[in-house]
């Protein structure tokens, strides 16, 4: 069990950053971003394209792949920040439920369906715990998971630009009133959401399978690990997404539970929404 | 409403019905003793899994065989419809080809799940499919199907049969990727596997997931049990998900053997770590061979027409061939009964490319394709090379 | 497209009638079409019902359903297991067991899901799509591996045969949402797309409202999936997988399949849009990213192809009439009789709430007097809303205690309480504008109405007639139907929150006449938080004035209204005085 959990801990790592970025989301700009993975995922096709197709250095179509995947984002944001600025978060989250059918497909049409020859960015394990050893790669994305958590929270607390960012989602129209452009704002954190969602795929794509369908829906755990903070805590959703991880990789292990691995991330979410739910609270707006 | 409702509803019925009348009169001919001869495939051509170059191996073969006059001073009108990988929309492509075209056959089909879908339909219209590629278990127990490929059941016991009698392995192991009712047919593999070798498996798990994100558990666990060599049964990128997992955890001893399934340029440009090796039959003689005289023909008619070399569109060309020898000799009309008459008695062909001769007849099952060209990619070479000098046969008991 | 909602025969006739000559179209297609085209044709229907499901959940109730298709599988399930088991009954049956177990799976799902409000059911569903996915694939379907095919019933073996039965099995879901809709549940499922604190206080429970949505809607997919099984006979998970279910819901939103001729529509470019592909020879991949392009055009515009095609057919009836308003001017009838004050009926002691650190309310006791009218005045921020708010209970965490009739409140959800017979109205528009005056009117008072005590009560007020539909009714006199529906309810009391806001300032006195006879006419005492002091003066027996979250003063209206101290809390805040 124990081996199976630390060889979950990669895909621990990839939810938990994935679950930061959901949260972030949610909390500024009043989305649950389900092309968040997609977005990634398309990024770092072009970038495979570019360095198989066109002869870019690995790093080089990397960087440009993380800059596109970034740009997708908010150019997504843009759409909902111009069109859906009051809409409610079900109508604007609708709208990502839309592009992710039409990201997965494009990608069909535009990079086949075979496997992508990937470049690993990191290759070949760190270091062995207990027999298992332990990827670069799982190294990696759980630093990065936390450093990335640690960091928005910084971000979010200590610097001005921070302040503007909880103003706005915490007061949109009192922010506004005071100056604070909303609208660049919002823009500026989806491109840092795709930006670090498709760093992360990045870095973990050429280590599993990585074909569209199951890159787009890497969302699914990870909104699971968001959900353990509420989509609000970003402390809790890297814990989540790691448990997550580690847990999946352990149920691995036993062949009867084969079934009930699928279900975790479901299960977990409808756990999780039972136990915050205990009490009806009365959302303002409606 | 209602008026909109009506306006719809009357609306989609013109449509409805003008496509439908606009059917009847392009098609319908294929059975005649005039115009073209119709020959359709049902493959899947998009959604998470698809099979292009079957049939459109099929169709170049087609279209060289009409450019040379056609057959009997007839052309052959080929359709390649897509499947989706939708059980709904392989019974639909099969309804339009079969029913409203009128086919006298299918020829150069590659699909997921076509066979088991439609094999019952084809009986029913009475109508027979040489498959390029058959994959799920119906096409090689089904009457009116025989594909001309070897399948991943013969191909799983070959790839057995090489690791335990040529490469001298002991502990293997298999991680079967199961989807649909697939495992009892694999099951079967390993059993003849067993029957021939008197080995058994080190350790076998049935439940590894198809398109799965992250296989390293399933790694830990195969190699925790001692496995010294994996079969799998993979498609090509949850194959590199388990290489790449293998790599990530420091095994780099453990031999591959895999199914004609990976065998492709793309999947060995690909494969940074191959462990000790992967080792594949090759249900076709190894088109990565680029010289070899068994392939010269179909190379040259692949490369004419921009179709990938693949297993797949060597499928596709061989059921094409077999097919066009086969109505070259039919004397009299060219219809689906003639067809299906000529194939029912046809006499086997036998053709370099493949190890055993292809024949339809009249059995109940067309499982008989059983040698494959064993061939091998190492780490670091991103290339395929032969391993043998000679087709591997599973030997008849 | 007018609509008499009191004749019997319009509301059951015309249904039914289209209902026949669907059947009859379906039975000539089903003889008349192409082969292939049947077959595709039972595929748009198998879509269709599934549509029709997503129609009610995403449409009339608001929430994103991701797992239409799971649903579906579950229906193709329990078919091809009482296939394979060979129980009686045959394929129909089948397909009802099939959609009721769909149902229940999707009240299973959806009891965590929709307690919570927002985005959960999105997420919920999602999960529950991609898992069903993975085991589907494992798992497979009843009979699939022993190659045991669905048995269609005997009449209707053939797929032309087969065609009809699926168009007849669609014409009755279209029949039995089009009725459900036009029932309890279907007002419920539009208030509570509208709001879900309206739902409350309208005595109805948001969750039921909710659950019995996605119900609904679940079996649908259920009974769709259930087709699915007979139409290709062995039943393969590809059929129902994630990227299938999120494409039909795209397709839902584009289309507007809450309205039952799009949801057709939308199943008709289900199969239009790849069979128009292939034939143009463009690959099919190209039909997911049409629908995701479409999807997110219909989301950002708020439109969709279904109102698009129904706007210009209103366009020739909205220049007939525009919008309907009040008729406040002429004075009411003053013959009635006003009774006498009673008891308190409602009183309220110490009520206080904090918001962080801000004391919203302390300490505020009031009571309302049997067929009276206490009026709650003060500055603005001075808590008067926040006060109807613990009333009726959205604030839980107020301390103090609320009784009524002299039994306690205290605990009990706003659902609760309007059910006990305290009932309220919103400063905001809270009126779903997808109802007729008279549906929302029935959905609010929750008890029978004649036809004739819903006109009487309407037109005191001034109100539209009751088949107006409510989204040509202006906010004002929404806000008005609103008083009238919770009126109708018979409650002990009910709370007004600025009722005459939104109403042209001549027609608030006019409005506080009707009010003043409130408690005759429909023997309910009332509270009334308003700005208007002339209509306060107007009407209220009582004045309790709030200042800075605490009671100035209380006590019959001029002897307040002379308060000293109440004068000066007003003064510049108002000239009135």
């Amino acid at each position: 069990m124990l081996q199976g959990a630390l060889a979950g801990l990669a895909a621990g790592g990839l939810f938990a950053v994935l679950a930061v970025c959901l949260t972030l989301m949610s909390r500024l700009v009043r989305v649950v971003n389900f092309a968040q993975s997609a977005t990634g995922m398309f990024g770092c096709y072009v970038a495979v394209y570019l360095s198989i197709h066109m002869g870019l250095p690995t790093w080089a179509a990397t960087v440009v792949g993380i800059v596109l995947g970034s740009a997708l984002s908010a150019l997504l944001g843009w759409i909902i920040s111009t069109w859906l600025a009051e809409a409610d978060i079900g109508t604007r989250s609708a709208v990502t439920v839309a592009v992710l059918l039409l990201l997965i497909s494009l990608s069909f049409i535009l990079f086949g369906n075979k496997p992508q020859p990937f470049h690993a960015l990191l290759d070949g394990p760190a270091f062995t715990v207990s027999g298992v050893t332990v990827s670069q790669v799982t190294v990696v994305t759980v630093v990065l998971s936390i450093v990335i958590a640690i960091g928005c929270r910084a971000v979010l607390s200590k610097t001005s630009f921070g302040l503007e960012l909880r103003a706005l989602s915490e007061r949109p129209t009192t922010a506004e009133l005071m100056g604070i452009p909303a609208k660049r704002l919002s823009v500026a954190v989806w491109a840092a959401t795709g930006l670090l969602s498709t760093l992360v795929i990045s870095i973990v794509a050429p280590s599993q399978s990585n074909d569209a369908t199951s890159l787009a829906m890497l969302v699914v755990p990870a909104s699971a690990a968001a959900l353990l903070g509420g989509f609000r805590r970003l402390d809790l959703a890297v814990i989540g997404g790691l448990v997550l991880g580690m847990a999946q990789g352990a149920v691995a292990q036993v062949d009867s539970l084969s079934v009930v691995r699928y279900f975790l991330p479901f299960l977990v979410i409808v756990g999780l929404l039972l136990w915050s739910q205990r009490k009806e609270v009365w959302d303002a707006a409606r | 409403m209602r008026k909109i409702m009506r306006g719809v509803a009357v609306a989609a019925a013109v449509t409805l019905a003008a496509a439908g009348c606009a059917k009847d009169g392009d098609g319908g001919s294929g059975g005649g003793s005039t115009g073209p001869i119709v020959v359709g495939s049902v493959n899947a051509l998009s959604g998470a899994a698809t099979f292009p170059e079957s049939s459109a191996a099929a169709k170049a073969v087609f279209d060289a065989a009409n450019a040379a006059g056609g057959v009997n001073g007839r052309q052959i009108s080929y359709k390649a419809l897509d499947d989706k990988g939708d059980p709904a929309a392989a019974s639909a492509a099969a309804r339009e080809i079969v029913g409203s075209d009128n086919a006298v056959a299918l020829v150069g089909s590659s699909s997921l799940i076509e066979c088991e879908i439609n094999n019952k339909y084809y009986a029913q219209e009475k109508i027979l499919s040489m498959s390029g590629i058959g994959v799920d278990p119906a096409c090689f127990n089904s009457p009116n199907i025989s594909p001309a490929n070897v399948g991943p059941y013969h191909d799983m016991t070959l790839t057995l049969l090489y690791g335990s009698e040529v490469l001298h392995q002991d502990n293997i192991c298999a991680l079967l990727e199961i989807a649909g009712n697939t495992l009892p047919s694999y099951q079967a593999a390993i059993d003849e596997w067993t029957k021939i070798t008197g080995k058994k498996l080190t350790y076998m798990d049935a439940t590894v997931p198809y398109g799965g994100s992250d296989y390293t558990s399933y790694i830990v666990k195969a190699r925790a049990a001692g496995c010294k060599a994996i079969t799998v049964n993979p498609v090509e990128p949850d194959s590199i998900g388990q290489l790449k997992a293998a790599a990530a955890q420091g095994w780099n001893d453990v031999t591959w053997l895999l199914l004609t399934s990976v065998y492709s340029e793309n999947y060995a440009k690909a494969v940074s770590n191959a462990g000790a090796g992967i080792y594949v039959p090759a249900e076709f003689y190894p088109f990565t061979d680029a010289d070899a005289a068994q392939n010269k023909e179909w190379r040259e008619l692949m490369t004419k027409n921009n179709i990938p070399l693949t297993s797949f569109s060597q499928g596709g060309y061989l059921a094409a061939k077999y097919f066009l020898q086969v109505i070259k000799g039919i004397k009299g009309d060219i219809t689906r009964e003639s067809v299906t008459k000529a194939l029912q008695e046809m006499q086997p062909i036998s053709d370099p490319m493949v190890g055993t001769p292809y024949v339809f007849g009249k059995a109940d099952k067309h499982h008989d394709n059983t040698a494959g060209w064993p061939i091998k990619l190492m780490s670091g070479t991103n290339k395929w090379e032969l391993s043998a000098q000679d087709w591997l046969r599973i030997p008849k008991n | 497209m007018p609509r008499a909602e009191n004749s019997p025969l319009t509301r059951f006739g015309v249904p039914l009638v289209l209902a026949v000559a669907a059947v009859a179209v379906g039975y000539q297609l089903s003889v008349g079409l192409d082969g292939y085209f049947v077959f595709l044709g039972i595929t748009a229907i198998v879509a269709g019902i599934a549509l029709l499901g997503l129609g009610v959940v995403s449409g009339s109730a608001g929430m994103i359903s991701l797992c239409q298709l799971t649903f579906a599988a579950v229906g193709a399930w329990v078919v091809s297991y009482l296939n394979k088991i060979e129980a009686p009954g045959g394929l129909l049956l089948w397909l009802l067991c099939g959609g009721l177990a769909a149902g229940v799976a999707g009240i299973l799902v959806g009891l965590p899901a929709l307690r919570l409000r927002g985005i959960n059911l999105a997420v919920v569903t999602l999960g529950l799509a991609a898992a069903a996915d993975l085991t589907l694939i494992q798992i497979q379907f009843p009979g699939t591996v022993d190659g045991i095919s669905i048995e269609r019933p005997e009449m209707f073996s053939t797929d032309r045969e087969y065609f009809w039965l699926a168009s007849i099995v669609l014409t009755v879901c279209c029949l039995a949402v089009y009725f459900v809709r036009r029932s309890r549940w279907g007002s419920g499922w539009q208030a509570v797309a509208f709001s879900e604190r309206g739902t409350a206080a309208a005595g109805a429970s948001v969750r039921t409202s909710k659950l019995t949505a996605f119900a609904v809607s679940a079996a649908l997919g259920g009974v769709a999936g259930g087709l699915l099984a007979g139409q290709v006979s062995q039943v393969y998970p590809p059929s129902f997988s994630a990227m299938q279910s999120l494409a039909l819901y795209v397709l839902a939103i584009m289309s507007g399949a809450h309205l039952i001729d799009m949801a057709i529509f939308g199943a008709i470019l289900w199969v239009a849009v790849p069979e128009l592909l292939k034939r143009w020879g463009v690959p099919q991949d190209w039909g997911f990213v049409i629908f995701g392009l479409l999807g997110t055009h219909a989301l950002t515009t708020g439109g969709n192809l279904g109102t698009a095609v129904r706007e210009l057919w209103r366009r020739r009836a909205k220049s007939a009439r525009g919008t309907a308003g009040i008729e406040l001017t002429a004075p009411p009838d003053e013959s009635i009789e006003l009774p006498p004050l009673g008891e308190p009926v409602l009183v309220v002691r110490d009520l206080s709430v904090s918001f962080g650190e801000v004391k919203a309310l302390s300490g505020v006791d009031l009571e309302v007097p049997a067929n009276g009218v206490l009026g709650v005045i003060g500055p603005n921020g001075a808590g008067k809303s926040t006060l109807v708010d613990i009333i009726s209970g959205f604030l839980p965490q107020a301390t103090g205690t609320v009784e009524l009739d002299g039994g306690t409140l205290n605990g009990l959800s706003p659902t609760r309480r309007a059910r006990a017979g305290l009932r309220r109205t919103f400063q905001q528009d809270r009126v779903p504008a997808g109802l007729s005056v008279g549906a929302y009117v029935r959905f609010v008072a929750r008890r029978r109405l004649g036809a004739a005590e819903i006109d009487d009560a309407l037109s005191f007020f001034g109100c539209p007639p009751a088949r107006t539909p409510l989204r040509r009714v202006d906010v004002g006199a929404r806000r008005l139907v609103e008083i009238v529906g919770h009126l109708l309810a018979r409650p002990k009391v009910l709370l007004l929150d600025e009722p005459a806001a939104g109403l042209p300032h001549e027609e608030h006195v006019a409005l506080g006449l009707r009010l003043r006879q409130v408690p005759a006419r429909f023997g309910v005492s009332v509270l009334l938080i308003e700005h208007d002091l002339d209509l306060v003066r107007s009407v209220c027996d009582r004045i309790t004035v709030l200042d800075f979250g605490q009671v100035l003063a209380s006590g019959p209206q001029a002897e307040v209204l002379a308060n000293p101290e109440v004068l000066k809390a007003y003064m510049g805040e108002t000239e009135m005085l």
